[in-house]
């Protein structure tokens, strides 16, 4: 392994999340290739196993946007503005490639302008469909196959099932330190707090897959190890939403007087808790865990059953997360123009309100200056949780 | 020794401060803005000279507000939600639903057994604030406390369709050269702030029944217009800028009573009356 | 609790074309069909324009209710703020949307009430027995919405339709890939004829189904040729007319009317061109629309354009259809009309390809806006992004960035406001931008 940073655990987790790409400075500078990519729907298996390094281009709720409104309108998504605007102001300018998968509208229908402004030498659209049908697993399975022989030919040599295979094991054990990572929430007081899984899990999507998979088993060892964290009796919070890539917000929760012990979110349990099965053919086992077992707003699952069944199968893994680490208040965190999210809203806060849950629905927009006024509402919230 | 208890409510432009043992014994409220980093000193003494008292024999100080974290006197910050659901409580015990509009923000708050269960808060659009109305007030050149009575003389309201003020302001100076009468564009402006304010209400499904607080419950045309939106009258507390400084002071005896009944010991700050900080 | 009041009515638009004038109770007629309908118990589908089931409704006898069509008109009638008021109250944000926002609004208070709400547009929406969605590619809203209404209808069930299309990418030719988009999508509409037998009853009939299939291609080749009759200077037809012909191309496809009505439009553009029949009197300025739904509540803007002497003889915007023999496949040797449809749906969204490809550096959509600016005679772009909708105004400034890149320098206009959501627009700040923009023409012309 080429030289990194001395710092171990959690502070080498700070370093990384302070100076986001640090990592990835280094290694191009040692010749790796570095492939950006948005969104956690981009399958980062097949990056590894082409040999590159797969790196999740973030925004950055502190910096205003002003670079990205001379080509991106400003209905769009304020994160995807933000990662745009990053981008623009040389922050990614380590990246040989992109990947864009076909998540949602905001990251979908600027695809094209990421990738004639950014002009890399290699960028690719994964057009991944909606619904979980049989005929849409199959349909994906072969825009992850188009996607392989692509990325094959940029790497200069096909990326091989054996190649994917280890890549997936890897992946897969990266998720699996995340999951343990998750059990250290449980205790009351957490052993660690939102604010430092937040960090650790987003300085994750900035490094290789290997150096992500010791820096989590650091932190897990650092965190069993320390003291735990104060025995102050607070609430415990889950926080919803699509992709929080700061941790201004978990921060705000927590400075509010709160633990953030459990999460839907991206990172987070959305997107590390599922694994992927370990098949013959490593794309259908690829296809099956992004379209199937990640349960996003963006994807469409059919209604089977009646409609409490429905909603059971959309939502109930929030249900067991909510039981499971003692959750006293859901915060629901939603930006501005997220169609997918924004159309669950009614029925994600009826689905936890029913299990007697009290439910904080924020619509944001993804900038420090905002965050800021919700402190009153969630101290508000956090006094109505402490009276009942 | 009797107690006493204060609530100090730093809004974005009024400061108010209560002082109550088993009643409110006096209460002052004064304008906050940027001049007045020192007001919520200055008001406290002023409400302390008017019940006779010390600041050494107030029991228990709770601040509120916008300006909150900036009472360095408060024993305890906490939030305006819970302080006017407490405030109604003990006002208007026979509602269940609160409407407070003030300057910058408006809110509304779902009661339960006189306590908070839910709330909707709007401080990002001025639409639905009393912000509103001063903008289009200076626009149309009347004097704002004129501005709800001129709504009544309204004949035939003009609808304004912009909820963006700047916008609004626009669609008013436009509807005035088309020749509308002031008092139906005032109304129209009633009836706007009213339909923003009623809509983020409606999330938290409304019940009687309902109370109105804050700077906008002293507007008779706002009142009238949110009264025509709901379908029914609703209550008015006798002087609505001071609910949520009862909240805070009723809070903090609760705090007090609380502490007692334990016997734990009750943190309080430091006991200095010094200068509130505002804007740091 | 009372409601919003209604507010007046706007007066009609003008229209340039005696076809466009007749869309209105057309339009009405298509909303009292499906009232009707719900009378006499007939399968009633909430349905999506553009997602290739056109003729598949239409063969199963089962009566499409358009959701985008009902907000339009609200927005148009200046009604949809009760609506998109409603929605907010359930929690819905109002930057999502408002095509979705009045329609769930509608729903919510629909249901609520037990009847339609009061002073129903045009006699309301009425409660459907099936909710046809799609997941790609044209927006979110569109899986997203049906699944949104469940909160209010849970016995209504939804099918999304999977219709995605190739990407232009550098790293291959959508060739590759063209066939096994095309092999998911009719896997998906056999999916739907299934949805649709189990749950309305009604039976295909195949014959049927390809009899209509052809007819579309058929209405699709004569709308192209007709709208090609738009390139006479002066022109015959503008868009402020099209947002009117739309109707047919949209929301009929693959019933005779459809196509009567184009042989009427191209019958009348030809008269109007014989007789050097201007959309004005005096045509100084020709524009292209080049992106943007319109605002509905505002098509008299398009009137505004047309007292400066400016005309839009074509647009981009619900201009779906192609020759079909444009292609580079003969349609008509592809028997199977599930195949059909699947493959006139890849070849329309791939066919600005090829011409990309040719030119370095350029796209797509900027082909098709350069081919238009030829072919039309243009002198300046207009575009309209509407704040709530992030399918079609994504993209709109970099497409005139890379026009000016790729091809020259042309003037052009972003209006700002949204498709429904009056409350975004504002009539004076639009009327100087076009002001400003006919000065820029004038000043280029010279």
């Amino acid at each position: 392994m080429p030289e990194k940073v001395a710092l171990k655990g959690l502070a080498a987790a700070d370093k990384y999340y302070q100076d986001y790409g640090l990592r990835a400075r280094e290694l191009k500078k040692q010749g790796k290739k570095v492939i950006g990519y948005l969104c956690a729907f981009t399958p980062a298996e097949i990056i590894t196993a082409a040999g590159f390094i797969p790196f999740r281009i973030k925004g950055d709720v502190d910096e205003p946007i002003t670079k990205a409104d001379t080509e991106m309108e400003t209905i769009i998504c304020p994160l995807v503005r933000s990662c745009f605007d990053m981008a623009l102001k040389g922050n990614y300018e380590f990246l040989d490639g992109l990947v864009v998968p076909h998540a949602c509208d905001s990251i979908c229908r600027t695809y094209d302008i990421w990738k004639y402004t950014l002009n890399l030498p290699y960028s690719h659209f994964i057009n991944m469909p909606h619904g979980t049908d049989d005929a849409s697993l199959g349909f994906y399975r072969e825009v992850l196959d188009t996607f392989r022989t692509s990325l094959g030919k940029f790497a200069g040599k096909e990326i091989s099932d054996q190649a994917l295979a280890g890549a997936i094991k890897l992946h897969n054990q990266n998720r699996a330190k995340v999951k343990e990572l998750y059990q250290l929430r449980k205790s009351s007081p957490p052993l660690i707090s939102g604010e430092e899984l937040t960090k650790v899990l987003i300085a994750a999507m900035s490094l290789p897959v290997e150096e992500s998979i010791e820096m989590l088993g650091d932190v897990i060892a650092e965190v069993k190890g320390r003291g735990g964290l104060s025995a102050r009796k607070q609430a415990r919070i889950m926080v919803i939403g699509a992709q929080v890539d700061d941790i201004a917000f978990i921060k705000l929760i927590e400075d509010s007087g709160a633990w953030v012990v459990a999460d839907d979110l991206c990172p987070g349990a959305r997107e590390f808790l599922a694994l992927v099965d370990v098949s013959a053919d490593p794309l259908a086992g690829l296809a099956e865990r992004y379209l199937r077992k990640v349960k996003c707003g963006r994807t469409y699952r059919e209604m089977k059953g009646n409609y409490q069944e429905y909603l059971e199968d959309r939502f109930g893994h929030m249900g067991r997360m909510i039981d499971d680490f003692g959750v006293d208040g859901v915060v629901l965190y939603i930006y501005k123009y997220c169609d997918p999210y924004g159309f669950e809203v009614p029925q994600i806060k009826s689905y936890i309100e029913a299990k007697g849950t009290p439910v904080l629905y924020l619509e944001d927009e993804y900038s420090m200056s905002t965050i800021g006024r919700l402190r009153t509402r969630i101290q508000a919230f956090l006094e109505l949780l402490g009276s009942k | 020794m009797s107690q006493y208890f204060a609530g100090v409510d730093i809004g974005s432009t009024m400061t108010k401060v209560v002082i109550m043992n088993q009643s409110v014994l006096a209460s002052v409220i004064g304008p906050t803005g940027p001049e007045h980093r020192k007001l919520a000193n200055r008001v406290m003494e002023e409400a302390l000279e008017k019940a006779k008292l010390p600041f050494e024999e107030i029991t228990y100080v709770v601040a509120t507000g916008y300006g909150r974290i900036n009472v360095p006197f408060a024993d305890k910050q906490i939030t305006e939600i819970s302080c006017h659901a407490k405030g109604v409580a003990y006002l208007l015990p026979e509602a269940r639903t609160v409407i407070d509009i003030g300057g910058q923000d408006s809110k509304g708050i779902k009661l339960k057994d006189g306590r908070a269960v839910d709330f909707v808060m709007n401080d990002k659009c001025a639409a639905g604030t009393g912000r509103f109305l001063e903008v289009a007030a200076e626009e149309l050149g009347v004097k704002l406390e004129d501005m709800g009575k001129l709504s009544l003389e309204a004949r035939n309201t003009v609808r304004i369709s912009n909820t963006c003020t700047v916008f609004a302001t626009q669609e008013v100076v436009g509807k005035l050269s088309e020749g509308a009468a002031l008092p139906d564009i005032v109304a129209g402006l009633h009836e706007a702030i009213a339909t923003r304010i009623y809509g983020m209400l409606r999330r938290l499904k409304i019940e009687r029944e309902v109370a109105l607080t804050g700077g906008g419950a002293k507007n008779i045309g706002l009142v009238r217009a949110l009264e025509a939106k709901l379908g029914f009258a609703v209550l008015v507390p006798p002087e609505p800028l001071l609910t949520g400084a009862i909240g805070a002071a009723l809070l903090g005896k609760d705090i007090v009573k609380e502490a007692e009944k334990k016997g734990t010991p009750l943190p309080r700050a430091e006991r200095r009356l010094q200068e509130a900080t505002l804007f740091t | 609790m009372t409601e919003e009041k209604k507010p007046e009515e706007r007066k009609k638009r003008r229209t340039a074309t005696e076809a466009a004038s007749n869309i209105g109770p057309m339009v009405k007629t298509m909303i009292r069909e499906v009232l009707e309908a719900k009378e006499t118990k007939k399968p009633i589908a909430y349905s999506f324009i553009c997602c290739c089931y056109d003729e598949i409704i239409r063969a199963m006898d089962i009566v499409p209710h358009w959701v985008e069509n009902y907000a339009g008109i609200c927005g148009a009638k200046r009604d949809a703020q009760r609506f998109l008021e409603r929605a907010e109250a359930e929690n819905f944000s109002r930057s999502l949307c408002t095509y979705a926002l009045c329609g769930l609004g509608f729903d919510a208070w629909r249901e609520e009430l037990g009847e339609m709400p009061p002073e129903s547009p045009w006699g309301g929406q009425v409660k459907p027995d099936v909710m046809l969605g799609s997941g790609q590619m044209l927006c979110d809203p569109r899986n997203k919405w049906f699944q949104a209404a469940q909160h209010y209808m849970p016995d209504v069930p939804v099918y999304d339709v999977g219709l995605p299309w190739p990407a232009y990418e550098s790293d291959y030719d959508y060739r590759q890939v063209q066939d096994y988009y095309v092999k998911y999508i009719v896997k998906e509409l056999k999916g739907l004829v299934k949805f649709l037998e189990k749950h309305t009853g009604k039976k295909m009939d195949w014959e049927r189904l390809s009899e209509l299939v052809a007819l579309t291609d058929k209405t699709w080749d004569l709308i192209w040729e007709t709208y090609e009759l738009r390139r006479a200077v002066p022109s015959p037809m503008g868009t402020g007319d099209a947002m009117n012909t739309m109707v047919p191309i949209v929301f009929m496809m693959g019933t005779q009317q459809a196509y009567d009505f184009f042989q009427d439009l191209n019958k009348e553009l030809k008269q109007k061109i014989a007789n050097k029949e201007g959309e004005v009197p005096d045509e100084k300025y020709r524009l292209l629309w080049g992106g943007g739904l319109p605002a509905w509540f505002a098509l008299s803007d398009f009137n505004y354009f047309n007292s400066k002497g400016a005309v839009f003889p074509v647009e981009t915007t619900y201009r779906m259809i192609e020759a079909t023999y444009n292609f580079d496949i003969d349609l008509s040797q592809i028997s199977d009309p599930l195949e059909h449809i699947a493959w006139r749906w890849v070849k329309f969204w791939t066919y600005w390809h090829d011409r990309a490809r040719k030119r370095p550096g350029s796209h797509p959509d900027v082909e098709r806006l350069i081919k238009y600016i030829e072919d039309y005679k243009i002198d300046g772009i207009v575009m309209h992004e509407a704040f709530s909708c992030r399918s079609w105004h994504p993209g709109l400034i970099w497409q005139l960035n890379l026009l000016k890149k790729v091809y020259r320098d042309i003037p052009s206009l972003v209006l700002e406001s949204d498709i429904v959501d009056i409350s975004s627009y504002n009539e004076a700040d639009t009327r100087t931008r076009i002001d400003a923009f006919i000065d820029t023409l004038e000043a280029v012309k010279r």
